[in-house]
């Protein structure tokens, strides 16, 4: 039995070295590359520390030696160990410079061992290095590439001595401690040395010389720890808890702990995202401990390989997995409005709301020509009348971006959008601290209640908005950081509710500099429309009556999948084709002249035009192609036609329903006030015929002005003097 | 087989007979399960186990059975333990299999010489799961009370002074302590759970001395810093429970309401092990524990403060009001459908209680009831339904009107926690929980509450002043929970969302910063000179036999089913359509769905589990009501609805 394990391990210690020798790839001109070998040899001249035997190599050689190494990691730790310990000094090819005391130490010994080499004295065990001694490489596995991450809570029992791969999120790091792998003893009489590897966090120090002379005199010799000829290992201890969307909902996430030796600690800091790689193992107790807790066996996991990531580069993780299934699930006819009808599946209508908010996600491409940037991100503002789920629709956007930041106007000031210079109280430097525009960083800025927000706070988007960086000139820090996000905000109207009687301009109270970065400005309104209204009702009662969602004709695409086929789409860099450019500009052109004859409120300019291509591009994205087609610019100018006509339509809605009295009142009023502020102050007084005049030019008849005159003078708003030449407001 | 006692005095050894009889059988787990689910559902069984929320520890029988009454405030990692193991005798190698479910620590120490085979083919290693379980935060003591009376069958009129024997050593927040509790909340935590000073000053001086060194010789490293027991709530007090867990741990959530029956385990061994790592002895060994001191207090607290529940069953719970039948699933239908006939009854004699106590208001005494019959039934993506948030406005200021008013809540519904916002309050209490990565574990907050909880927020306690950044996030914290019934837990690096069933009552003076459903303005019909002397008046008029109809009324309007016909459906509909032609900016989208519950609500509060339209219209009639009611004042206070 004994010697058959033994036979086995020389076995596979020899398939170790075989395939250490002879694995090799083919590199472009088809020569070949040992890339272990090469490894080997910058082993043996201390050149490198850690090797790593990559199992997607070993499955090319041995499909079942890779099962082998899973299955049991420690054991093949050690095996390969071995093979690579026999096969350095076959690679060394030139001396070796020491690089510390270990080294020295062992140069020495094995100098030592050769000149006073008596073949005939079989040395004591416990004399002989110890190969850990003489090791100064690691040796860790990766795991396939086939080998899907584990989530922390799946690790079980039975995962106990596997190779597993864990992602999650570092918690708690220790700092990298000196661990004892070897201690070695001298005599205080003989001084003979002894040798002690060690596997166990805890060891028992030896006392007694076991060395043959020793032992035969019964001398008693004390043996002392010897520091410097002593291996000690780099040893930290992680914690990691798995990402929050692992843990199903009313859980409380899970943690493991982790060590970490040599080359991987230092590797991971609190609160990055990791994948770590590593052999399950139980902790051994030893001694009262084990007694008491008998029952119990605490686990770890023996990390191989810990690999940053951040949350971004994990979905991306998610999206090779998008198979042919899933895409034809998205990618079925009609698959944009089932896109955008999959955003806030909860909040009723809003179409074409929706449908700007799926490209704000997606996207428009950037350009850059000739070190000139232009943005790609779109920014849409929402305006509208409280209770029209504004801040509903914003925090499922929150929710579905990968990278997001969700502040409100009126508890973030400039600085907390943009970025803080902070003095650090321990060490007196300056940091730089980023605020959420600043996190948001390739990703959504959520900016609720933007109509609240301080004006000077608002100006420090401006720069945000448009040029995607932020400039920081504050106590000897001046730089640039990077802020490429898309902004989504959300206002109020600016008396709380829209008020249809006033201009655009009043309601909004945005400056233009403001808006025109705006790609697409919508007003939600709450507009009375029986047809709306029963559709909206039927919606309500149904969710009450059916404690659930209304049957639609589509199923609302699921978040994930959602999240994943965007960040597909985000890898496309669709162009504008030749062709395009003339439809494009007519197209333009044709709105400048729109904007000029009906007095458009919002500003059609340039940013007009590559709002349009943005949005084309974004909508050439999401269809998975890398050309703009001729549908993309109509649509996106489709969408930019309704935000406006969700501006405008109201107004005229409101125009056609003022009696020509009311019209003709206003415009009086207005006169009057233009009045005041042109003779300084001389009350609300028109000249009437000026009053007349005014009115005829705008299209009413004098009758008609007479017969308002004289009923808003019955209502006694203003007095006409008796000579009927001057209004006087009252 | 073991006769009746001893399932409850010694299970472990009904578990050990059926281990030995199994011959290593896995299925002898799944028939200890079987035995001890069917022993309890005999008769009553429920009710003669002993209870760990009423019973204190030191008279608890170790190793026996018992039952626990709390909510899952933590769940730790799972830890993994050997489900069979081998001993062996050194001497006569003679070897033995034992089972290590439900046990806490080998039983080598009565046999000192015997091993465990570490290396043995017969050991399976298992995994098990430790629930931190606290008793539900803001059990109010008539609750409390029936509970413990009921598993000793006692008449209700012991309550007030129990001489001869125990009463719970939970003292809830007692109407006089209740505002010290508030703004000091640790002073009144002991660091010993056994006994409740003020208690036993009525003359119980024996117990005390027999208790006092039970509470105090078992751990003298933490005589001095006392352990920190984790309730949600300040000045909680009762038995913390770390429950093992072994069978379908995913089933349980975190913040759900359980009675566990289970093996209790002090074995004083787990204290040694604690006392063990102190300080400077993992000074010495640092590598001998992952854990650090702290996650050591947090995980492996004296078994004496904190007593190890191996868990044979859970009972989870819906709701915790013992005047109602919670057994069994028929028994409840049985009792439901027997007191729908009295429904409209009570309602009418409740209601009457209510508008007393709202000084003669009868609109907001309506929709008090209402609030206090809510909960979510359901939750549409992000949307909780059936929450109605209600907000008192117009209550006397400086007063201890809301006090009064939270004392008469108290009295009637199950868990209800009254939340002064001071704004030192504010500033400095922990509202949501927190997760500690040192002591690895949850810190709670107190808004880590159970379903159906009713939280009064008193904001009539507010003052002018800075709110800083925690003040800050609490606000938020509270808005949330109000809007979207949910708690987002912070784990420092990212946050988990949590959801709640917690019914929110704001008390303000005008109309509440916070959202609220529903604000309806009190307006008194009645100026009693004392406030105080006319609300304890109205408060003792009414007998224990009517304020016991009142809350079996509330807990079985909050459980019922609740429909609505495609015929009314169609009517409310049009009914909407017809109210927006009228006039748009009166009703919205948002008005239509506070109606719907309205109206949900009335109707069950009646008794009638589907909607009428009788019902719909009077639920437009009281919201017209109110509306008229609050015109005035959000013109004053501004726009935003």
């Amino acid at each position: 039995m004994r010697i058959a394990t033994l036979s086995l391990t020389t076995f596979s210690v020899e398939k170790c070295k075989k395939f250490l020798q002879e694995f090799y790839s083919e590199d472009d001109n088809g020569k070949k590359v040992f890339k272990y070998g090469a490894q080997l040899v910058a082993l043996s001249h201390r050149e490198q520390v850690a090797l790593q035997v990559d199992l997607d190599d070993v499955a090319e050689e041995d499909p079942e030696l890779v099962e082998s190494i899973r299955e049991n990691a420690k054991r093949y730790t050690g095996l390969f160990a071995d093979a690579i310990h026999e096969l350095l000094p076959e690679y060394r090819e030139r001396e070796v410079v020491a690089k510390d005391s270990l080294d020295v130490y062992i140069e020495h010994r094995l100098m030592m061992e050769q000149r006073g080499h008596d073949p005939t004295d079989t040395r004591n065990p416990q004399n002989q290095y110890p190969a850990e001694l003489m090791r100064r490489f690691e040796l860790y596995f990766k795991p396939p590439s086939t080998a899907k991450p584990k989530v922390v809570r799946d690790v079980r029992a039975d995962s106990i001595g596997q190779l597993v791969t864990v992602r999650g999120i570092i918690t708690r790091a220790t700092e990298v401690k000196p661990m004892m792998a070897v201690a070695t003893y001298t005599c205080d009489l003989c001084g003979a040395e002894t040798y002690q590897p060690i596997q166990s966090p805890t060891f028992m120090p030896l006392i007694m010389c076991p060395s043959q002379e020793c032992v035969t005199n019964k001398s008693g010799g004390r043996l002392y720890l010897q520091t410097r000829g002593s291996k000690f290992i780099k040893f930290q201890e992680l914690r990691i808890q798995e990402h929050s969307d692992q843990v199903p909902v009313g859980n409380i996430p899970r943690s493991m702990t982790i060590y970490a030796r040599g080359e991987n600690t230092r590797v991971a800091q609190p609160g990055d995202h990791v994948a770590i790689a590593g052999v399950f193992l139980p902790l051994l107790r030893t001694g009262f401990r084990q007694a008491v807790q008998g029952l119990l066996s605490e686990t770890y996991l023996e990390a191989h390989s810990i690999t940053l990531m951040n949350k971004t580069e994990d979905d991306e993780l998610g999206t090779a997995e998008l198979n042919e299934e899933e895409l034809r699930q998205i990618t079925e006819e009609d698959f944009y409005e089932k896109l955008a009808g999959s955003i806030a599946p909860e909040i009723f209508g809003h179409e074409d709301v929706k449908k700007a908010l799926l490209l704000l996600l997606v996207g428009g491409v950037q350009q850059a020509p000739k070190g000139m940037k232009i943005r790609g991100n779109i920014n849409i503002c929402l305006m509208g009348d409280p209770g029209v789920a504004k801040s509903q629709l914003l925090s499922y956007i929150d929710r579905l971006a990968p990278r997001s930041q969700y502040t409100t106007g009126r508890g973030s000031s400039g600085v907390g959008l943009t970025a803080a210079v902070m003095r650090d109280p321990l060490t007196g430097e300056m940091t730089l601290e980023g605020g959420a525009l600043v996190l948001a960083d390739q990703g959504v800025c959520c900016i609720d209640e933007f109509d609240k927000m301080a004006d000077a706070d608002r100006t420090a988007i401006h720069e945000v908005m448009e040029q995607q960086t932020i400039s920081i000139a504050k106590a000897g820090i001046m730089t640039s950081l990077n802020a490429r996000c898309s902004i989504l905000a959300a206002a109020n109207p600016a008396y709380g509710r829209y008020n249809p009687r006033k201009t655009i301009e009043q309601n909004i109270q945005l400056p233009a500099a403001l808006l025109s970065r705006f790609d697409l400005l919508w007003l939600i309104q709450d507009k009375p429309n029986a047809e709306s209204d029963l559709r909206l009702a039927q919606h309500i009662t149904y969710v009450h009556q059916h404690c659930r969602q209304p049957p639609t004709h589509f199923t609302p695409i699921d978040m994930k999948l959602m999240r994943r086929y965007l960040s597909l789409c985000k890898r496309r860099q669709p162009v504008v084709p030749e062709a395009l450019a003339d439809y494009i500009t007519a197209a333009y052109v044709e709105m400048r002249k729109e904007a000029r004859v009906s007095k458009d409120t919002t500003f059609t300019s340039a940013r007009t035009l590559l709002s349009i291509l943005r949005l084309s591009t974004a909508l050439a994205r999401l269809r998975l192609v890398d050309v703009v087609e001729k549908e993309d610019v109509n649509e996106a100018m489709r969408l930019m036609e309704m935000s406006k006509d969700s501006l405008q339509a109201d107004k005229s809605n409101a125009t056609r329903a003022q009696r020509p009295a009311d019209v003709i009142f206003s415009l009086l009023r207005e006169l009057a006030t233009e009045g005041v502020a042109g003779r300084g102050g001389s009350g609300g007084l028109v000249r009437l015929a000026e009053a007349e005049q005014r009115c005829v030019s705008r299209g009413f008849t004098p009758a008609q002005f007479q017969e308002a005159l004289e009923e808003y003078e019955e209502l006694n708003v203003w007095q006409v003097n008796q000579a009927r030449t001057r209004i006087t407001f009252v | 087989m073991p006769s009746s006692n001893d399932w409850i005095n010694n299970p472990l050894g009904v578990v050990e007979e059926m281990f030995v009889q199994s011959n290593s059988n896995p299925e002898w787990e799944a028939k200890v399960l079987e035995y001890f689910k069917g022993k309890l559902k005999e008769k009553q069984a429920y009710s003669w186990i002993p209870s760990l929320n009423d019973v204190p520890l030191h008279y608890l029988k170790p190793n026996s059975l018992v039952k626990f009454r709390c909510l899952v405030q933590d769940m730790f990692d799972p830890e993994f333990y050997m489900g069979v193991y081998e001993t062996i005798d050194p001497s006569t190698k003679a070897k033995v299999l034992r089972f290590g479910k439900y046990k806490d620590v080998t039983e080598l120490r009565c046999v000192p010489h015997l091993q465990v085979d570490l290396n043995s083919r017969n050991t399976v290693t298992a995994e098990r799961q430790t629930f931190y379980c606290v008793p539900i935060p803001g059990e109010t003591l008539w609750e409390a009370f029936l509970n413990h009376s009921h598993t000793y069958a006692r008449s209700s009129q012991a309550r007030v002074v129990p001489s001869t024997s125990y009463i719970p050593s939970r003292q809830k927040r007692s109407y006089e302590e209740d505002d010290e509790m508030d703004t000091q909340p640790q002073k009144q935590r002991e660091p010993h759970t056994g006994g409740s000073p003020q208690l036993h000053a009525n003359g119980d001086s024996k117990r005390q001395e027999t208790e006092a060194p039970s509470g105090q010789t078992t751990s003298p490293s933490n005589a001095s810093s006392p352990l920190d027991l984790n309730f949600p709530l300040p000045g909680e007090r009762g038995p913390a429970c770390l429950v093992k867990v072994y069978e379908d741990l995913d089933s349980f959530k975190l913040n759900d309401m359980l009675e566990v029956y289970g093996i209790l385990s002090v074995n004083p061994l787990l204290s040694v092990l604690c006392e063990e790592k102190d300080p400077s002895a993992s000074l010495l060994d640092p590598t001998e524990s992952m854990e650090t001191p702290e996650e050591q207090r947090a995980h492996d607290p004296p078994a004496s403060l904190v007593p190890r529940l191996h868990m044979l069953h859970a009972r989870p719970l819906q709701h915790n009001n013992p005047l109602l039948p919670s057994d069994r699933a028929e028994d409840q239908h049985a009792f439901v459908s027997s007191f729908m006939v009295e429904m409209a009854s009570v309602r009418a004699e409740f209601l009457a209680y209510l508008t007393h106590i709202l000084l003669g208001d009868g609109l907001a005494a309506e929709y008090l009831l209402l609030h206090l019959i809510s909960s979510v039934y359901a939750r549409r993506d992000v949307l909780p339904l059936g929450k109605f948030t209600l907000n008192l406005s117009g209550c006397p200021p400086n007063s201890s009107f809301t006090e009064s008013l939270h004392q008469v809540i108290q009295e009637l519904v199950p868990c209800t926690y009254r939340l002064s916002m001071t704004l030192h309050n504010m500033n400095s209490l922990r509202l949501v929980p927190r997760k500690d990565y040192v002591a690895n574990r949850l810190v709670s907050g107190a808004l880590q509450l159970a379903r159906n909880t009713s939280l009064v927020l008193d904001e009539t306690r507010l003052e002018q002043g800075q709110l800083d950044a925690s003040g800050v996030q609490n606000i938020t914290a509270l808005g949330n929970l109000i809007s979207w019934q949910k708690v987002d837990y912070d784990f420092n690096y990212h946050q988990m969302e949590f959801p709640c069933n917690i019914n929110v009552f704001v008390t303000s003076e005008g109309r509440s910063l916070l959202p609220s459903d529903c604000q309806v303005p009190l307006q008194p019909q009645v100026t009693p000179p004392n406030l105080e002397e006319y609300l304890s008046t109205v408060h003792k008029a009414q007998l224990t036999s009517q304020i016991n109809k009142f809350r079996v009324y509330l807990s079985v309007a909050q459980t019922l089913d609740y429909s609505i016909s495609d015929e009314v459906t169609k009517a409310v509909e049009d009914d909407f359509v017809d109210m927006r032609k009228d006039d748009p900016q009166s009703v919205s989208a948002e008005d239509l769905h506070r109606m719907l519950v309205v109206a949900r609500l009335l109707s069950l509060s009646l008794g009638q589990t589907s909607l009428s339209r009788e019902g719909w219209m009077r639920a437009k009639h009281i919201d017209m009501l109110r509306r008229t009611r609050s015109q005035p004042q959000t013109t004053v206070n501004g726009n935003e609805p």
